[in-house]
């Protein structure tokens, strides 16, 4: 019955790192990650093996190329025992610093050990928070595992304060006052449980010589863009990660703004432990917590960029500029089926001028100033409170970077010929392994098209072209000069009330695609050689496409505990957009 | 984790990886050096050594040997390591037991030995190592030990640290294991640690109890009230325990009253607009059906709603467990109302990693076969990314059909203009293309006539595409759509005969050619079958084989109609021959799309009435013509076929065996979501997402949600009533005031705080009161000190109500002074 019963990690040779069994006796490492190689990619993160003994639910997680693996013989929750694997990943990195590699693993058998003892007590888990760990673990800190390296022990012997719990907590700090302090509360043998602190998210007596805060905001973007360039679908998923590096047991208050109103804009919010719900319930945007200490998801939500209304637009009476406006700063549109055979394509990608950043440039470019519109976003930011925004890309002038554009055809494609940039700059490369092609466009590329389209303001364009070769490519070419794209429309207004049940209805759409089926045959046959899709990655600096901004973060000093008086905590923010293949222009 | 998670978490790049990757093979040349495998002798030197350091490093590398290689390499080493248990340093110890727990059951009688240290540390001033000490005790798999085991389990559930409590909790199923004849002893500290004050102790508790005795519901009853209380302060994993246990714990104790009320007319209106825009509107008190003048409203018992009330909180959880275990309680405890709030956080599960949004779809449509209703708003979650994974996005493709009924027309426009894109987008594998068009034939199922045409319409456009999986697929669906109601589609048979000429794939005609020849019965006297089979037969030569196969079938059943509609007595005049009518046929003509030149010139010589001279009818001649044409076929399949029909055809008066072979009646195709399979599963368990694969009835462990109790024999609700004195239940009202609160407090009673019953507060920890004292003491010196370490110390304490302690100096003297 219980849920975790090993836990096996594998680097990304599949050779095993480590197999640590909690309860009963589950099969093998060795005999389980055949089975689960077996399966077909992508393998699903819940694998049932029935021909195991006994039949077992394998649960995989894969970070940073390794996998772990987490068999278990009875039904259970699978989300829980997903959970419990990435927490295990969280853990690890938070131990031995990210990102996670075997021979970081390797080297650290004792502490992973111990740390996967905690964890997981009989199968059921326990304790999973990474500061309640470093409470009971000693973190192999830098200047320990360089010690290591010469071989000289590197925590604090611990024979000496053997009696004092808070020498546990940790090879950080230990100052002598502290362990006279901890004396003194190990003999009173603290109620709250000595080496545990009260809040049990925070580790007990965090100290830091400077003290910091981070705001983190992330949003991914997911966009769908209709072949007509009207959005279908356009999500940010954010996330505010938040680095607390302060003394004490800090109460904090986080603001957030957004143009529109938070609420509004946020929706579906989910959040750390540590967050006063009703706070965010009674003050919408307002975050009022305690933090752990150190690095932390502190919430998550979601976004729609189209707004409510948006399935309004997909009407057949409003006009296609009526789509919802969606201020990305990057789409791109494929056009199919041209050429005589109907084998080329083109790729078009559309930047946006506002996020032509500070970029070194060759030509001086402008500054955020002439595109107010905008520029704006965050710029209480830029004030004395928060100082540390980042070097390139700031809110005022926002800067892409990473541009790389995907552009998926199908697995019947033998090659892809003639693949050039007429217009613009990057480099296209056609992946055969992948069945797609990969055009990458890097941030100085960026900043010249930017800075070349002066004048006009629209955008700066380029374009990418190529032509498909299938396998049976060698067709005889009467050349029939049809372009197919009639047939290849996406109706999207595909409204059409007439009776079906009355032939009539139906008939003008056959002599089309009898004409098609005899002018286009090559056209046809390589229409199934098209890509249907493009998508582009980029991150964006200094940028959220919700536009929600940080109003300010404040220590609340009276709450706030073992901080010194006065004291004002360097605070920083940033913002970071990001696309991995999100913003998808279907054809 | 959840959406906030850490796909992304610290937005390492590829590059960011390969640098450290880097370094870190640098590092490994020296830290392999440091953990290169010793000799065996040297090693043991190590463990041996008087020196702390070399006996901490020397279980390192045990440790890591133990990790990397089978145990029989690590035993040697035994007593080795196990002599340094009793040693001071924890470090050591830690190892150690890490050590003894690996390899106790491959030697235990050695491991005996150190059953008589590790029992001392239970006494340990550290409670951390009282904890270890008993964890190791209870993991040590010798069962001789077990008396000692469950007596420091009776002493560890009795310590004063929160932390040794809930060791003690957790090692009580594990010394079950051990001896069973324990259960006795072990239930009675089990009751003791339900009743726990401490948070993260009575979710660990409330595990034990799953994994030992869950059906022992009647040692709950006590503690019922407040594990529910607790809940939204108790860690994730106490969470998904306790609501585990009160799903069961609510059906077998509460029963379902339901009420019939009248409902206000106004009432119900408003209801049906709710229906219809918001799914978050709390205020609705009518739960069910909006029919007519009675409804049934369930009757929530107060001790009920107090668990669905505490619940709320939760579905704001970062972890997607908790969120699919209160969407769990809601859909088997609760009414629609509950339920519909639990949608958006189920939605918002589809944020994270992929590993949980596929394990997190499975979950939504299940809960969407339900309550399709509530998803539509969300569809924009559904539209399937050309990044998806094939596991994803079939499940997605399938809500999206599950919704497809109640949305707005836009939405099905939208719905269908996605289902129609992905099926002609062939650069996605062909298995979307496949699930896309069967997604467009469930659509088709709805009862509006239009969707169902324009559906089949998006379906008839695929057969001339040059994608052989597409067309087969569709016809496919379009058979099942005919056959589910023939009388209706008659005109779709002919427009797919029409498009016999743009089909080119040989499957795709043989799948024409057997839908025309099925339905060749239907309306006699307006039945085009006989003269598609009289167009194919010019052709025959060129067919493929399989498309020779149907013709062939085809012909046996026109045929076959031709005799039984003329039976042979009456042989001179055969009636009247299956003309099509003039308007289908005009049709046909008009659009050419059916005959080429070739046919046009011969059109009129079969049909032209060779009556005078005594010539067979028109079908008996195609029928003979196809005898002699496929007698001399190069497939003996086709040659085989050809035989077997003509021997049962051959004796004209005599129809009955080929009416049983040929015209027998095809069972209707089901084709329902493909989830419905599973909808018998449990919220939120594995063998939802395995499904059937798991066998039937689910996977080893699988429980099913029991039955609501019948009235009358649920539990007197009295035994809930918390058993414990005024002054303990007046302490849990304090207590649900909060940690939160109590941090604020303790903070310098902020009057801002906004939040007197904050749900997920500061925890925190049960002290007793004697504690307090030397507590008080410790938090004078170190005001003295300056330092203002003293918080946790603070809330801790029970006794100071909240209002108290604007200076903590005033609060301790009073308290010195008692």
């Amino acid at each position: 019955m219980s849920p975790i019963e090993a836990l096996y990690i594998f680097d990304e040779n599949n050779t095993p790192l480590l197999e640590h069994t909690y309860a009963g006796r589950p099969p093998s490492g060795s005999t389980l990650l055949p089975l689960y190689l077996a399966h077909p990619k992508p393998r699903p993160s819940l694998v049932y093996l029935p021909n195991t003994n006994p039949p077992t639910l394998l649960y995989s997680v894969i970070q940073d190329q390794l996998l772990l693996l987490c068999p278990t013989s009875s039904d259970t929750e699978p989300l829980q025992v997903l959970e419990f694997l990435h927490r295990v990943t969280d853990a690890l990195e938070d131990f031995l610093g990210g990102p996670l590699l075997a021979s970081k693993i390797e080297s650290h058998y004792d502490v992973i050990a111990q740390l996967l003892g905690e964890m997981v007590d009989g199968g059921l888990v326990s304790t999973t928070e990474p500061n309640a760990l470093r409470d009971v673990v000693d973190a192999p800190s830098t200047i320990k595992s360089l010690l290591a390296g010469v071989g000289l022990p590197s925590s604090t012997p611990s024979s000496s304060s053997s009696n004092s719990p808070f020498a546990l907590g940790g090879g950080r700090g230990a100052s002598p006052r502290m362990g006279g302090m901890g004396g003194n509360i190990g003999v009173g043998g603290i109620g709250g449980g000595g080496t545990t602190s009260t809040v049990p998210w925070r580790r007990a007596n965090v100290r830091h010589t400077s003290n910091e805060m981070y705001v983190d905001i992330v949003e991914t973007l997911h966009v769908t863009l209709s072949p007509s360039g009207r959005p279908l679908a356009a999500l940010a998923n954010g996330m505010i990660a938040f680095t607390a590096k302060v003394s004490g047991v800090p109460d904090l208050l986080l603001q957030l703004g957004c143009p529109g109103g938070i609420s509004n804009a946020v929706s579906l919010p989910t959040f750390h432990p540590c967050v006063r719900l009703n706070r965010w319930r009674d003050h919408p945007g307002e975050l009022s917590f305690v933090p752990p200490d150190g690095r932390f998801t502190l919430a998550g939500y979601e976004v729609d960029l189209l707004g409510p209304a948006a399935l309004d637009a997909f009407s057949t009476t409003t006009p296609a500029n009526a789509a919802p406006k969606l201020n990305i700063p990057a789409t791109v549109s494929v056009q199919t089926s041209l050429g005589p055979t109907g084998s080329d394509f083109e790729v078009r990608l559309q930047l946006n001028p506002r996020f032509k950043g500070k970029a070194p440039s060759p030509l001086p470019s402008s500054t955020g100033s002439s595109f107010s519109g905008r520029g704006g976003l965050g710029k209480g930011l830029g004030g004395a409170a928060f100082g540390g925004a980042a070097t390139t890309g700031t809110t005022a002038a926002p800067a892409m970077d990473g541009m790389v554009i995907h552009v998926p055809v199908p697995s019947s494609v033998k090659t892809v010929v003639d693949l050039k940039v007429p217009r613009g700059s990057g480099e296209a490369v056609f992946q055969a392994t992948e069945s797609r092609i990969r055009w990458a466009i890097n941030s100085r590329e960026i900043a010249i098209l930017m800075s070349n389209d002066r004048g006009t303001g629209a955008g700066m364009l380029t374009t990418l072209r190529g032509t498909v070769v299938g396998h049976d490519g060698d067709e005889d070419e009467h050349g029939d000069t049809s372009l197919g794209l009639s047939s290849n429309t996406y109706d999207y207004d595909d409204d059409q009330t007439g009776a079906y049940q009355s032939p009539s209805a139906h008939a003008s759409s056959v002599p089309a695609a009898a004409k098609e089926g005899k002018g286009g045959d090559t056209v046809k046959r390589n229409k199934v050689l098209m890509p249907s899709c493009a998508t582009i990655s980029f991150t964006v600096k200094g940028w959220l496409p919700s536009g929600i901004k940080v109003e300010a973060l404040t220590l609340d000093q009276r709450r706030s505990k073992g901080l010194g008086a006065g004291v004002q905590p360097y605070k920083g923010v940033k913002y970071l957009c990001v696309s991995r293949k999100g913003v998808e222009t279907r054809c | 984790m959840h959406p906030s998670n850490y796909a992304h978490w610290s937005l390492t790049t590829a590059r960011d990886l390969t640098l450290e990757a880097a370094r870190d093979a640098a590092n490994v040349r020296s830290s392999k050096t440091s953990t290169k495998m010793l000799p065996s002798g040297q090693l043991k030197k190590l463990l041996d050594s008087r020196s702390e350091r070399d006996v901490l490093e020397g279980l390192r590398r045990v440790v890591t040997m133990s990790y990397r290689q089978p145990p029989s390499q690590t035993l040697p080493f035994f007593s080795h390591v196990i002599k340094n248990i009793a040693s001071p340093s924890l470090q050591v110890k830690k190892l150690v037991y890490i050590y003894l727990l690996q390899h106790a059951e491959h030697e235990p009688d050695t491991a005996l030995l150190s059953i008589n240290t590790i029992q001392r540390s239970l006494t340990d001033q550290n409670p951390q190592l009282r904890a270890l000490a008993l964890r190791v005790m209870s993991g040590i798999r010798v069962p001789v030990i077990s008396q000692i085991v469950s007596l420091g389990i009776k002493r560890g559930a009795g310590d004063m640290s929160p932390y040794v409590r809930r060791a003690a909790a957790l090692a009580i199923p594990k010394c079950y294991q051990l001896d069973p004849n324990t259960e006795p002893q072990l239930l009675d500290y089990l009751s003791t640690l339900l009743a726990d004050k401490q948070f993260f102790v009575a979710g660990a508790a409330v595990a034990a109890f799953l994994e030992m005795c869950p059906n022992r519901l009647d040692l709950i009853h006590p503690h019922y009230r407040s594990l529910v209380r607790k809940l939204s302060d108790m860690d994730e994993w106490g969470q998904l325990a306790t609501l585990r246990l009160m799903v069961k714990y609510g059906r077998k104790c509460f029963p379902r009253r339901t009420r019939k009320i009248r409902k206000p007319v106004n009432n119900g209106t408003s209801a049906k607009q709710k229906s219809t825009k918001g799914f978050y509107d709390e205020e609705s008190d009518s739960e069910e059906s909006e029919e007519p003048e009675y409804e049934e409203v369930a009757v929530l018992d107060s001790d009920l709603e107090l668990l669905l009330n505490a619940c709320k909180p939760l579905l704001q959880s970062r972890n997607s467990a908790v969120v699919i275990a209160v969407a769990r309680t809601y859909l088997y405890l609760g009414t629609p109302t509950y339920m519909s709030l639990a949608i958006g956080p189920l939605i918002s599960l589809l944020r994270a990693s992929g590993d949980i949004q596929h394990v997190a779809l499975y979950n939504i449509v299940q809960v969407c076969l339900m309550y399709p209703q509530s998803f539509v708003n969300h569809y924009i979650h559904f539209l399937v990314r050309s990044i998806d994974a094939p596991h994803i996005w079939q499940l997605k493709i399938e809500l999206l059909t599950l919704i497809f009924p109640h949305a707005p027309p836009r939405l099905q426009s939208l719905i269908l203009a996605e289902l129609s894109h992905f099926s002609h987008s062939g650069s996605l594998d062909p298995g979307l293309v496949k699930e896309a068009v069967r997604a467009i034939g469930r659509c088709s199922q709805t009862t509006d006539p239009k969707t169902s045409a324009r559906c089949l319409r998006l379906l008839l456009a695929h057969i001339g595409s040059a994608d052989s999986h597409l067309v087969a697929e569709s016809l496919e669906v379009i058979r099942h759509l005919i056959q589910r109601d023939p009388d209706n589609h008659r005109t779709t048979v002919v427009r797919l005969a029409k498009h016999l000429d743009a089909a080119t794939s040989a499957q795709a005609r043989a799948s024409i050619i057997w839908l025309v020849g099925e339905f060749s019965g239907l309306d006699p006297e307006n039945n085009i079958a006989a003269d598609v089979l009289r167009i194919l037969v010019k052709g025959f030569a060129d067919e493929a084989e399989p498309a020779k196969l149907h013709i062939v079938l085809l012909a046996a059943k026109v045929y076959l109609h031709h005799l039984n509609a003329n039976p042979p007595p009456d042989q001179p005049k055969p009636a009247e021959q299956p003309q099509p009518s003039p308007s289908v046929l005009d049709d046909f003509h008009e659009e050419g799309g059916f005959r080429d030149e070739h046919v046009q010139n011969q059109n009129q010589p079969p049909a032209e009435p060779v009556a005078p001279q005594e010539k067979p009818h028109t079908v008996v001649a195609l029928w003979n013509y196809i005898l002699l044409l496929s007698r001399y076929d190069t497939s003996y399949d086709l040659r085989d076929r050809v035989r077997v029909y003509r021997s049962l055809l051959s004796s004209s008066t005599s129809t009955q065996l080929a009416n049983l072979l040929l015209l027998a009646p095809k069972p209707v195709p089901q084709a329902p979501s493909p989830s419905e399979t599973r909808k018998g599963y449990v919220l939120g368990s594995a063998s939802l997402v395995i499904g059937d694969e798991g066998g039937v009835g689910g996977l080893r462990g699988y429980e099913d949600i029991p039955p609501w109790v019948k009235e009358g024999q649920e539990p007197d609700p009295s035994l809930r009533e918390e058993s414990a004195s005024a002054a303990a239940s007046s302490y849990e009202v304090n207590r649900a005031v909060s940690a939160a609160e109590r941090l604020d407090a303790a903070a310098g009673g902020d009057v801002r705080s906004a939040s007197p019953a904050s749900p997920n507060g500061v925890g925190p920890s049960g002290v007793p009161k004697k504690e307090s004292k030397s507590l008080d003491q410790w938090l004078e010196e170190e005001s003295e000190e300056g330092e203002t370490d003293s918080e946790e110390e603070e809330t801790d304490d029970e006794e100071e109500s909240e209002y108290e302690t604007d200076s903590e100096e005033e609060g301790e003297a009073d308290r010195l002074v008692k």
